[in-house]
């Protein structure tokens, strides 16, 4: 008695693609909806992922594969979900799949559509720092491996203009300029939320002078530069003056005192960042200015006491929400509080901020048409019955991952596999009692 | 130097191969940069195959719906023997083309993909010299495709049922997770309860006793899972869906057998003795005590109280017990600690409460509150660089560098979470190595924190590293959600099907390829002194291979005679 | 530009099929330029190699041979890239004895993301090959 049955997953990280692969796996055919043109998430713009600073590419390139190939896998990427009604068991949903204005089936991703486009804006993929066209892929190793047509800034389909160059360029006519959204509705037993997380608004906190000092880094911008396949391939140079920096601050906990929560990946990451400054940079010098190490678990302070010292120095401050950066000459200065003597100051050629994770900006629209309850620090809420349930305030949804709060690769997971778990008994009781 | 060649595809010895090779042509990807008609031209015309049909087309898109459509039509049409598609890489498209063989009579691993894309005419400028190494790599890819050898999926009946070590609440949740009416599960405990260490911690927070005891109440009343107390783990043999274990229980020495498809290991874990360390000497009849033993009394009708009976004045509560030593944090004592405080405040507004850490580790999402609260409480809170322990004496090194002592009434340590006494025993039951710290080492941090090398058998709770009791539980689902999805009830397995093989005539039973693999897919049959592959267990990486002195294994789908074709034909 | 010979060397690359080939894929999506004269072979794990296999192929011809797997500690298989690592520096100074010489064959880690990096890999290590000259075991009556 196999569990068939439909499921909906929406989102194709790590959680999204784990939970997916195994509901596939035990028969079930999942619709695997990704806002994004491309699915992996966001453990595909690192290039390294902490502990062991495995390639995250190795890592999760045979996991993309197996989501794609899988003939019980529908991915719907550029989609977006706008109903779920209904209830466990039988549920309706609407599938908004937007026009990507080329043929998943007739592209072979060849690239040669994006020399000819005239239009170029910034890649918001890439943390603004390179730029792309109107027709793109985010990165190179994008999977699939198909562009997509930004329809708002696309010169015809945006502006009314008459361009066809990209059509024009392709040998396979798998361009059709005159593509249009696609609404979809299926039916399916239990759903499961894997949207992930967004980088806390660093510009809300002004002193630190993210988005008005260009030697400010956020660290996904931080991470795009380190990552082979990035804006720089991997070179480490301040935008604007194309300088290698010589001095580097990593700022722990940036938001924590805002958001009223510790978001336990920040100190492993911005350690990884030493390591990536030092590895690539051997005379840079790197400070983590930090106030509390939060590194749980059995594998994580091993690496953090490797990096201490040989690649950074750490710095303690007594009061890590005062800490602020200023301009000094070409440079930047950081002060900080310590309690022992009065305000410290460096100064460095670069900052990177370690922000907290906070809710992605669309979950709030994603609760509206999931029907599910948020947290007051607007994650998914789970039912709390204290047995690890993923299920959320609706019945037969279930979240899991970064979604759910912030949390690293392993949790995303392990809440992925519970998911997935409570998916299938649902979907087992459904096939015994039908 | 001979390799040991077993027999290679019958096929192609009694009956004349026929080989297909269709080459796409991508577009302008392959058919721009290659000259396909002279390609197929001479490979058509090659003499170097006695007895071996070649017919080679081109096709526009061998991938597209039409392809595929086209290729299952061309192979029941001309009855290939075996087939070779030029196209683009195997990552791409094998199982795309693999899927096509399954419609027709051609075994699926009597065909390959050749890639003359990626490697080839995306990589090469030169229209010349890229047709020339097309045709090289075809004519490869011919000359190996003979060599290859008729595979078979086999799969494997199962048995769903469920064998779950450790009754505390990692393996409480799990069994409740995993138990129906087609799965039963067997939780087997060594001590006469269940509830584990949960039991301990289940009288000081609201409502937190009960929920443990009514865990204990379903798993009791459950009907598809079967308790075992005061029993052990005996012997286990077997591969995932097919485990046969052995039971052996305490009380009347009995042997029970069961089986079961898989395996969860929900051992616990300990708590580190803080007086193995230099750090923290004191005797059993100081006002020492374990945080553990703290949440027993709070939980009894006296509280945390000092020997006599008198309430303390002074508590010291020390983070970090065993964290430099252990070399990891637990990530958390932070947070029961800071219940504790709180819970002393609670007891006695006149106890003067300080708590001595390294860093504040809060990591859960509502955490932070809880130093909040023991903040209101008028803990105090001081961080320190290190510290030290002579009965309740503490001498401890400020942030700032300076150094101080004080006394207290009573000093409570929180220690490092352990992996259990048990853990070794387990670990060589189960053949499922140990971490540098002495935990289970799970198959990959990140993407399979729960599996282990030995398929089939999962490693949930503080079993696989410090955690708290909702992480444990949450360790539980996720093994439950693997068996759930894969262990499935009245269907197969089939296991990798591009396997390795040994040769009885060939080994000498060194034992060598057994020592290399990590899945504990090769096993020693001490009757016919040999080592043998479990096929449902190989993974076909060929690690074993390369170990073998005798040349007695083979890697199916991956002969030294099918690579050496490979090669010779780059060589020429 | 080039060296004096036009001796062009036969190199074969075995590569492991999650990391080093999915890095060739990633430089042939690229549109890097390879030398024609570098052939791919694939396998499972850089650990599946053996030393039949390498002397073989010397013996066939190659005037170069190039393993690559994934770096140490992200093998797919666990530890077969250790493996692969330890019998290759015997293999080396078994070709010592052979009088064959060990420059001829190397060793790499390329992971999936460093498409560049493995055309800069197999790019110099031809250019390597090129200077040491054609495989002499291809006119040796000893073998």
């Amino acid at each position: 008695m196999s569990q068939t049955g439909n499921i909906l997953v929406i989102g194709a990280g790590i959680a999204g693609m784990k939970a997916s692969l195994m509901l596939a796996g035990a028969s079930s055919k999942v619709y695997l909806v990704e806002k994004l043109p491309i699915i992996g998430g966001k453990v595909i713009k690192n290039e390294e992922s902490f502990p062991n600073l495995e390639c995250s590419t190795c890592m999760v390139a045979p996991i993309q594969q197996d989501v794609l190939q899988n003939p019980n896998i529908e991915t719907l990427t550029y989609s977006v979900v706008e109903k779920i009604e209904g209830s466990a068991g039988d549920f309706s949903v609407v599938i908004r799949k937007r026009a990507r204005y080329i043929s998943l089936t007739d592209c072979i991703g060849c690239g040669m559509c994006y020399e000819p486009c005239p239009v170029s804006l910034k890649n918001e993929w890439e943390e603004n720092l390179i730029d792309r066209k109107a027709i793109y892929v985010p990165c190179s190793g994008s999977l699939p491996n198909v562009p997509v047509i930004d329809s708002e800034h696309c010169l015809r389909i945006g502006g009314g203009e008459d361009c066809s160059l990209c059509a024009e360029a392709c040998a396979f006519e798998a361009i059709n300029l005159d593509d249009s959204d696609e609404i979809i509705e299926v039916n399916v037993g239990a759903v499961i939320l894997a949207t992930g997380s967004a980088t806390f608004d660093l510009s809300s906190i002004p002193d630190l002078g993210y988005g008005t000092l260009p030697g400010v880094y956020a660290p996904m911008e931080f991470e795009r530069l380190f990552a082979s396949n990035g804006p720089t391939l991997g070179e480490i140079t301040l935008r604007d003056s194309e300088k290698i920096p010589e001095s580097v601050a990593i700022i722990h906990c940036v938001g924590r005192r805002e958001q009223k929560y510790c978001s336990a990946v920040c100190c492993m990451y911005s350690f990884k960042f030493a390591r990536f400054l030092k590895h690539k940079i051997p005379s840079v010098r790197v400070f983590n200015i930090y106030s509390d190490i939060c590194v749980p678990g059995k594998s994580y302070q091993s690496f953090y006491r490797s990096v201490e010292g040989a690649d950074t120095e750490m710095l303690y401050t007594s009061s890590i929400g005062d800490v602020s950066v200023s301009e000094s000459g070409s440079g930047l200065k950081v002060s900080y509080p310590d309690a022992a003597v009065s305000p410290q100051s460096l100064n460095v050629d670069m900052v990177i901020l370690a922000a907290a994770l906070v809710a992605d900006p669309d979950v709030a629209q994603l609760a509206e048409v999931a029907g599910v309850d948020l947290d007051p620090q607007g994650f998914i809420k789970t039912v709390l019955d204290g047995s690890g349930s993923m299920e959320t305030s609706r019945e037969g949804v279930f979240v899991a991952g970064t979604a759910e709060g912030p949390k690293d690769i392993q949790n995303s997971v392990v809440q992925a596999e519970s998911a997935a778990g409570q998916v299938a008994e649902i979907m087992t009781s459904q096939a015994s009692s039908s | 130097m001979k390799e040991f060649e077993m027999q290679e595809s019958g096929q192609d010895r009694k009956l004349r191969a026929k080989v297909g090779v269709y080459i796409c042509e991508c577009g302008p990807n392959i058919a721009g940069k290659v000259d396909l008609d002279r390609i197929i031209t001479d490979i058509s015309e090659l003499d170097d195959y006695q007895d071996v049909e070649l017919v080679v087309k081109k096709y526009g898109f061998l991938c597209s719906a039409p392809g595929k459509e086209y290729l299952e039509e061309e192979i029941n049409s001309n009855g290939f023997t075996h087939l070779v598609i030029g196209a683009c890489s195997p990552r791409d498209h094998d199982s795309t083309f693999m899927g096509v063989c399954k419609k027709t009579d051609l075994n699926p691993y009597l065909y390959r993909i050749i890639n003359i894309r990626e490697h080839c005419s995306w990589v090469i400028d030169d229209k010349e010299k890229a047709t020339v190494k097309a045709e090289s790599y075809i004519r490869g890819g011919i000359a190996r495709v003979l060599r290859q050898s008729e595979l078979f999926e086999k799969p494997l009946d199962i048995n769903p049922d469920v064998l779950i070590i450790g009754g505390g609440v990692a393996g409480m949740e799990a069994a409740l997770s995993l138990s129906s009416d087609d799965r039963r599960v067997f939780l087997v405990e060594k001590t006469d309860r269940l509830g584990g260490v949960s039991i301990d911690l289940s009288g000081i927070l609201p409502g937190q006793g009960e929920v443990i005891g009514k865990k204990i109440e379903s798993v009791l009343g459950n009907g598809n899972i079967r308790v075992f107390l005061n029993t052990r783990v005996e012997n286990v043999i077997g591969f995932l869906g097919n485990f046969e274990i052995e039971l052996l229980s305490e009380e009347n020495t009995e042997i029970t057998e069961i089986m079961s498809g898989a395996i969860v290991v929900a051992a616990g874990g300990t708590l580190f003795d803080p007086r193995e360390s230099d750090r923290y000497s004191y005797s059993g009849s100081d006002e020492v005590y374990t945080s553990l033993s703290i949440e027993k009394m709070f939980a009894g009708d006296d509280g945390a109280v000092l020997r006599s009976g008198k309430q303390p004045s002074s508590v010291a509560l020390i983070h970090c017990v065993g964290r430099e030593e252990k070399n990891y944090c637990s990530g958390i004592c932070c947070s029961y600690m800071m219940k504790l405080a709180c819970f002393f405040k609670k007891q006695s507004a006149d106890i003067q409460v300080t708590e001595f850490y390294r860093d504040i580790c809060l990591p859960k999402k509502n955490d932070q509150e809880r130093f909040s609260e023991a903040q209101a409480a008028g803990v105090a809170l001081i961080r320190i660089k290190d510290i030290s322990l002579k009965g309740t004496n503490v001498s401890f090194e400020r942030i700032s560098g300076d150094k101080d002592k004080q006394s207290f009434d009573m000093v409570v340590l929180a220690p490092a979470l352990e992996p259990s006494a048990d853990t070794e025993y387990f670990a060589d039951l189960l053949t499922v190595p140990l971490d540098e710290f002495g935990f289970f080492q799970e198959v990959h941090k990140m993407t399979n924190p729960v599996g282990t090398a030995t398929d089939g058998v999962f490693i949930v709770g503080a079993a696989h590293g410090p955690k708290g009791v909702s992480d444990s539980m949450q360790f539980a689902r996720a093994s439950a959600g693997q068996i759930l999805t894969r262990l499935i009830p009245g269907e197969k397995l089939i296991p990798e099907v591009a396997v390795t093989e040994i040769s009885e005539a060939y080994c000498t039973g060194c034992g060598n390829c057994l020592e290399v693999c990590v899945y504990g897919a090769i096993y020693s049959d001490d009757s016919r002194g040999i080592s043998v592959v479990n096929e449902a267990v190989c993974r076909g990486c060929g690690n074993c291979f390369g170990s073998c002195p005798s040349g007695a294994l083979r890697t199916k789908h991956f002969t030294n005679t099918q690579l050496y074709r490979e090669v010779d034909e780059a060589l020429r | 530009m080039e060296k004096s010979s036009e001796f062009t060397p036969a190199i074969v690359g075995f590569l492991c099929n999650w990391c080093t080939y999915a890095a060739a894929d990633l430089a042939g999506s690229s549109k890097l330029e390879l030398p024609p004269s570098f052939t791919v072979i694939r396998v499972m794990c850089s650990s599946r190699i053996d030393h039949n296999l390498l002397l073989s192929t010397f013996f066939k011809g190659a005037d170069g041979i190039l393993v690559a797997g994934c770096h140490p500690g992200d093998c797919h298989y666990g530890e077969g890239n250790y493996y692969a690592r330890r019998r290759f520096a015997l293999l080396k100074k078994v070709m010592e004895t052979l009088d064959m010489d060990p420059e001829r064959l190397q060793l790499s880690w390329v992971s999936a993301a460093e498409g560049k990096r493995y055309a800069e890999v197999v790019g110099e290590f031809t250019e390597k090959i090129k200077e040491l000259g054609p495989n002499p075991i291809k006119n040796s009556t000893r073998f």
